[in-house]
């Protein structure tokens, strides 16, 4: 077969005598020590970040995906219908649609939307598949617990109808009776209200706010 | 009581063994799979004899995760997230080797904006494996600072995959049909920094490493491969390019839009250590000339021609394509039974071919040489046993 495209061929490097050599030698050896030279005396060219002291100031790119979290608008009304598509396409069973019917009206709703952290690869195509765009990958990198129980999140506010069929409700607190609470750890899996041995009581309201900074912010 | 001797290797074997104060013996020594420069988990049984390497024998499946297989229970879409964790350091070009798989099966025509988009995607992940590579390559040969230069300058890439991906090493980003998002606004920009910045860094690349005396006279005739052995072995990319074969996938069987952009292939004269790291090097300047021709000129477009809800299933039938990862040929071979999911998927991986060069390179050169060869190959140990 004939090569038509253009090819570049290795420079030979070649042998010199004894003390040309040795002249080459120190010379390769001086260029390289004063790269380095360089970079030490100029301390503008530093790109190390102070991770821990810089927590304030660090932002993290938009599209960062680090956690998953479940869009909610200023009523704290979702648009979760609990259809499930993101859990048939999650590919490593992460996520756990768990769905009831209304007390009152007998539509399909959502129970708890379950996501295992500890499983889920970040792969994004659960927010892609989203037909309500209730999903979102958020920016907050720092996930370590101390307790995998704590990798499993209930990422609904309340169980309930979504934001749509909320609206359909004209009182107020017709709207609030539909809407049960639910927790970010109170999951069927994890913790089930037991404590865990080695945190301090009151933990779980300090992990649920600085959880819920998070996901607001 | 008389031992038979027949061969010259055994006589010679069975004089070592003679008691004398001068005799050696052959022994064999594990390296890795916890050694540092396995770069993973990658066992090599060493028969060495003195400091003289005679024999090595690679000993794989200690990251043995059985993605192939594991590619049976999910749909296409799911799999492509799969191909991120082979080969960690190519990881969009693998997406792009599935996804291609699933385009041609389905028959998907797709527009220029994805193909320009890939490629740039696909030659900025050739380049940030390249500077790793290099980095790496330094550590091996005892210069240290190589490596943190060569993490300083990737970091810049990885910033750029952030921001428009979201990720920055299991990116998932290319998919069948076209792109996950389209890219971000500052992407052209910041690229455009990346090119300014990165040219007179990549010179002071050659005088601190590439012209240094020592790492040349560990590298220069160390761990020689013909072609006709780099052939027979399979081995692909820049180790059999180094050999001196003009074999690059991206000319031959040109894919995305290899065919419309201007860049030369970078082969080697006898295929020694010092080959194979002059071809990446070169590697790395031909991806920015790609990128730099492409950047300008990208038109707009769909970014997504399929629906991602949507379960894929492709005709019945057997579907093979292949592209050129920083390591090599990566071929994905699917069979399908007109199911959305596949009834076999194999991954013809780079790595598995290049490490068997090694059991070649390396008779009579020291154990020192050998660390050398084995990171003049760049080897992902996650590729070879996936």
């Amino acid at each position: 077969m004939e090569i038509k495209f253009k090819t570049l061929v290795a420079p030979e490097i070649k042998r010199g005598c004894l003390m040309g050599n040795m002249f080459n030698a120190l010379g390769s050896l001086w260029k390289g020590m004063k790269i380095t030279i360089y970079y030490l005396t100029h301390p503008s060219t530093v790109v190390t970040q102070q991770y821990p002291e810089n927590r304030e100031t660090l932002k993290m790119m938009d599209r960062f995906r680090a956690q998953l979290t479940m869009a909610h608008d200023e009523n704290g009304h979702h648009t979760c219908t609990a259809c499930g598509i993101c859990d048939q396409n999650c590919p490593n069973g992460s996520i756990n649609v768990v769905d009831r019917k209304n007390p009152i009206t007998g539509k399909k709703e959502l129970d708890r939307y379950i996501w295992r952290m500890d499983s889920c690869t970040f792969c994004n195509i659960c927010v892609q598949v989203c037909p309500f765009g209730t999903l979102e990958m958020k920016g907050n990198f720092e996930a370590s617990v101390y307790d995998r129980r704590l990798f499993v999140y209930t990422l609904n506010k309340y169980a309930g109808p979504d934001q749509k069929n909320l609206l359909k409700i004209e009182n107020l607190d017709d709207r609030k009776k539909q809407m049960e609470s639910r927790d970010i750890f109170g999951g069927p899996v994890p913790l089930s209200g037991q404590s865990i041995a080695g945190l301090e009581a009151g933990v779980f309201d300090q992990l649920r706010k600085t959880e819920e900074a998070a996901t607001n912010g | 009581m008389s031992v038979i001797v027949s061969s010259l290797e055994q006589r010679i074997r069975a004089d070592n063994l003679k008691e004398s104060p001068l005799s050696t013996q052959e022994y064999f020594v594990n390296m890795g799979p916890q050694h540092p420069s396995t770069h993973g988990v990658l066992r090599m049984v060493v028969k060495l004899d003195g400091e003289t390497v005679r024999e090595v024998i690679p000993v794989l499946g200690y990251i043995h995760r059985g993605i192939e297989k594991m590619g049976e229970s999910f749909g296409y879409r799911q799999f492509v997230h799969m191909t991120d964790r082979i080969d960690y350091l190519s990881a969009l070009i693998n997406n792009w080797a599935v996804s291609m798989t699933v385009e041609k099966a389905a028959k998907i025509e797709l527009n220029d904006r994805i193909q320009i988009i890939r490629t740039i995607m696909a030659e900025l992940q050739r380049i940030q494996s390249h500077q790793l590579w290099w980095g790496v390559f330094g550590m091996d040969m005892g210069a240290f600072t190589p490596f943190l230069y060569g993490f300083r300058d990737r970091e810049i890439i990885t910033d750029i995959f952030e921001e428009t991906i979201g990720a920055r090493l299991t990116m998932n980003y290319i998919q069948p049909g076209g792109l996950m998002f389209d890219i971000h606004p500052n992407f052209q920009k910041r690229v455009k920094d990346f090119l300014k910045y990165f040219k007179p860094k990549l010179e002071e690349y050659e005088t601190l490493l590439s012209g240094n005396v020592i790492l040349q006279e560990r590298v220069r005739n160390v761990g020689i491969m013909d072609a006709k052995t780099a052939i027979s072995i399979g081995a692909t990319g820049p180790v059999l390019r180094a050999s001196g074969v003009k074999h690059d996938l991206r000319k031959l069987d040109p894919y995305g839009v290899y065919d419309k952009v201007d860049f030369d292939v970078p082969v080697g004269r006898i295929g020694d250590c010092w080959d194979r790291y002059w071809v990446r090097i070169e590697e790395i300047k031909q991806s920015m000339r790609i990128v730099e021709q492409l950047i300008d000129n990208i038109p707009e477009g769909k970014t997504m021609l399929m629906k991602p809800a949507v379960k894929i299933k492709l005709p019945e039938g057997t579907y093979y394509s292949q592209v050129e990862t920083p390591r090599g040929v990566l071929g994905v071979f699917v069979v399908s039974d007109g199911k959305d999911k596949p009834y076999r998927i194999h991954l013809r991986t780079p790595n598995f071919n290049n490490i068997w060069s090694i059991t070649e390179m390396s008779s009579n050169w020291r154990l020192g040489d050998l660390v050398a060869m084995l990171s003049s190959l760049d080897v992902v140990v996650p590729d070879i046993d996936r």
